[in-house]
């Protein structure tokens, strides 16, 4: 008797801490689209874009991660809520201030941007009670807009069409 | 404020009957002995049934829970008893990220052992025993939005449609431990505490179990689940037994 008690009120005082609902950071959720930068005219070598910029198309601020950068891979985030992205891709961004430090107004971006277009379908699939759903991208595509001067020659799948649900290996390979 | 202070004068009355328990105790020990050969004891059989008064104060204070409970037992030897419960609950667990309703009914069936020697003409119990239970229910993911560690693009996907998932089950053993004392002539009072693993159980499809009636939340790392209950019960005398 002695004993079962404090053991009851143990096992309550333990039973009443219902708050392990944390999703941790190495789960598995919603998966970033993961591009690898090669050579063109070399196509087994990757190739770095110098000056490098992601921002997506709507969005007012670059990828923070990707915000001119020497690089030669890109994580981008997909949108959940529709079935298609726009990301402007810049290549040698620069700002030039036209001579002038202290005057922002006549400063104009000196580069090239390439806007691409990912398409997809967006499903989404149960995880856990602490991560709730993730979104699987499905059907991938990518097109380049062509604006006359395209620095990315063409974009190519590695996955074989599978669904996007996690960014250990690049999804697709840019070539340029 | 009223139902909150009732609930502490409930639990505050309960720990003084433990105490009386314990006091008893030290008691039997010292007397009985002494007078062992001496008494003849008759005890009393019968059938015991109550409710958990835990699942009526929740459903009044806690607006996602409903929940009610009728429990009995049978004595079968002097320690033995054979014991169920048949309840219903209905549950709405939310989170961030989730937002889901269990609702159904259990029943579940097992045995008590009384390890409690009782003094004369007293009988308390302190038991411990195991449960078989079973659960048929459905659940309901009211909305969800999409978990993504990446938060460029805001907000994430999220969806209000209530999908619902019906005809569940799931089966369970159960231990329990517990106390009841008689507090009035017939009229018990008790706690207990289950420890529970599952058996058995229907997953909705591209979701999971996140409450089981009577199995209560389920828990991401296992199979287990915790429980417990206050009930108050009356027996109906059916016959005496010599001990």
């Amino acid at each position: 008797m002695k004993k079962i008690i404090p053991l009851l009120l143990l096992f309550f005082a333990v039973t009443n801490c219902e708050k392990d609902d944390i999703c941790s950071e190495d789960t598995a959720t919603t998966s970033l689209l993961y591009i690898e930068f090669y050579n063109n005219n070399n196509q087994e070598n990757r190739k770095n874009v110098f000056n490098f910029r992601a921002q997506g198309v709507g969005n007012e601020n670059p990828l923070e991660d990707f915000n001119v950068v020497t690089s030669n891979k890109v994580f981008l985030p997909l949108k959940t809520t529709e079935n298609q992205t726009q990301f402007k891709l810049h290549n040698n961004y620069e700002i030039d201030d036209n001579g002038t430090p202290e005057d922002d107004s006549d400063d104009f971006i000196t580069g090239n941007e390439d806007i691409i277009t990912i398409s997809y379908l967006a499903t989404e699939v149960y995880v856990s009670r602490a991560c709730g759903f993730k979104t699987v991208f499905e059907n991938v595509t990518i097109s380049i807009e062509d604006d006359g001067d395209k620095w990315i020659d063409f974009i190519q799948s590695t996955t074989d069409n599978e669904p996007i649900t996690n960014a250990t290996e690049a999804h697709f390979n840019l070539f340029h | 404020m009223q139902p909150k202070h009732t609930l502490t004068s409930f639990i505050s009355l309960l720990s003084l009957f433990m105490l009386f328990c314990v006091s008893v105790h030290a008691q039997n020990d010292s007397i009985v002995k002494a007078k062992n050969d001496a008494i003849k004891q008759e005890q009393k059989y019968g059938i015991r049934i109550g409710g958990d008064l835990g699942k009526l104060v929740r459903t009044v204070l806690d607006d996602d829970y409903k929940g009610f409970e009728i429990m009995a037992d049978f004595r079968l030897t002097k320690r033995w008893y054979i014991a169920g419960e048949i309840g219903t609950e209905e549950s709405t667990q939310s989170n961030d990220y989730l937002n889901s309703t269990a609702s159904g009914t259990y029943f579940k069936a097992g045995a008590d052992y009384n390890s409690y020697t009782n003094w004369f003409g007293m009988h308390n119990m302190i038991y411990g025993g195991f449960r078989m239970g079973a659960s048929t229910f459905n659940q309901t993911l009211n909305s969800f939005s999409v978990y993504s560690q990446n938060q460029y693009w805001t907000p994430q996907f999220s969806s209000n449609e209530a999908m619902k998932f019906s005809g569940l089950s799931a089966l369970w053993a159960e231990f329990i431990i517990g106390i009841k004392a008689e507090v009035l002539p017939n009229l018990f009072v008790g706690i207990n505490a289950q420890l529970k693993s599952m058996i058995s159980q229907d997953q909705p499809e591209n979701f999971e179990n996140i409450y089981i009636p009577g199995f209560n939340r389920t828990y991401d790392s296992g199979k287990f689940g915790v429980g417990y209950g206050y009930n108050i019960s009356y027996l109906i005398p059916l016959f005496k037994k010599n001990k």
